[in-house]
């Protein structure tokens, strides 16, 4: 997301002292550890990126094609994650295109609904629109997958 | 288009974050208050929470480690940045707990490690349970010598992940460690970790075992630095995990 492996170190060690400091406030109820700190390390990577200016934004890529996997230590939880890795990849290719990029531009870009209006000349109830159809086809596909519920 | 209309209709940009903030905020409070929007806004942030699966995982330089470490030690913690979020918090930041930093450090750092490259996960897994029934927290508690000691059991099904997090216990004695296990009816309790605490009584541990058919943790005094293979007191500390 942030394009620079030492602004992705900050984030992550930004984001696991937040989430020391509210430890107490882990509620169990409303999700997982898991998803507590992938949200935080995502909303910090997010505030780095709207402190950038908006010319550096552009620049960057959204995805590293140079990230390099983990070595596995458990076969079957590294076979079982390329499994579910794949099956999002493929939902997120399953969309029209137009959908696939508010949604990249909003969560892996940082980029708020306006922004993406005026980047992609669209009116900002036609963005509204496409994202929500891209999460509502994200969401059907990825229930058949059973990767998620509901 | 109505009020409750133009409000659904921000749902979605607010669960991948893309409003501003003073948006957000009404956003927020009118999911909390509106029982369609709410259920609306959970079932678009499950699909988000799948999208960050799609990135490869990377592994973090060990440097990393001794980064975060090194800044959860630091006695000036509060003075971290990490005030420049856009986002209001859902909740306010509670008061430090100085007395628990290098074992919420130590928490941090299992954490880290466990979910190397962030993106560690279990699975393909068949369909599973809301998010929400997938952590359950139990209580353990002191009696008799430990009658002050307590400690909260965090069991993550969804991550595999059990936290333990103890509170008020009694220093060990020299040479002496705390030992844990879990207890299950007509079989010998299982050790599954020794520890001690810091100078306040306090720990987390991480468990590296499911709590799957066991009803009982408890918590004994046993020799150091590697404990017993079976408890050789009664324990004073325990808790039923169901």
């Amino acid at each position: 997301m942030l394009g620079d492996p030492g602004r992705a170190e900050d984030a992550v060690q930004e984001a696991f002292m937040n989430v020391w400091n509210r430890a107490s406030t882990f509620d169990p109820e409303r999700g997982s550890i898991r998803a507590w700190l992938l949200t935080a390390v995502r909303n910090r990577s997010i505030d780095y990126l709207r402190g950038r200016g908006s010319r550096e934004r552009e620049e960057r890529e959204l995805q590293s094609d140079s990230a390099q996997a983990l070595s596995p230590s458990d076969p079957w939880r590294e076979v079982a994650l390329s499994l579910e890795r794949e099956a999002v990849r493929d939902a997120m290719a399953s969309l029209p295109s137009e959908q696939r990029q508010v949604v990249e531009l909003a969560y892996f870009g940082g980029y708020t609904q306006n922004e993406i209006a005026d980047m992609t000349r669209v009116a900002l109830g036609t963005v509204k629109g496409r994202m929500r159809l891209a999460l509502e086809k994200l969401g059907s596909y990825l229930r058949g997958r059973g990767l998620v519920d509901v | 288009m109505s009020d409750h209309e133009e409000l659904e209709s921000l749902v979605a940009p607010w669960v991948l974050g893309a409003l501003e903030p003073g948006e957000s905020e009404i956003v927020r409070t009118h999911i909390d208050g509106c029982p369609t929007c709410r259920d609306l806004a959970g079932r678009l942030s499950r699909v988000v929470g799948e999208i960050p699966v799609a990135v490869d995982e990377v592994a973090p330089p060990a440097r990393l480690r001794e980064r975060v470490l090194s800044a959860a030690s630091a006695p000036q913690v509060a003075a971290a940045p990490v005030a420049i979020s856009r986002r209001p918090a859902a909740t306010s930041r509670p008061a430090r707990r100085p007395r628990v930093i290098p074992v919420y450090a130590a928490a941090a750092i299992a954490l880290l490690a466990l979910i190397a490259g962030l993106l560690a996960a279990e699975a393909v897994r068949a369909p599973s349970p809301p998010a929400q029934l997938q952590a359950t927290r139990f209580t353990l508690t002191g009696h008799q010598q430990m009658s002050g000691a307590q400690a909260t059991v965090i069991d993550d099904r969804a991550d595999g992940l059990v936290l333990v997090d103890f509170r008020g216990l009694p220093q060990p004695g020299d040479g002496r460690v705390y030992e844990l296990w879990l207890i299950r009816t007509g079989s010998n309790p299982l050790p599954v970790g020794t520890f001690v605490p810091d100078s306040t009584g306090a720990k987390i541990v991480l468990v590296d075992h499911s709590l799957s058919g066991y009803s009982v943790m408890a918590v004994t005094n046993e020799p150091g630095p590697a404990g017993s293979p079976a408890p050789s007191q009664q324990p004073q500390l325990y808790g039923n995990l169901a």
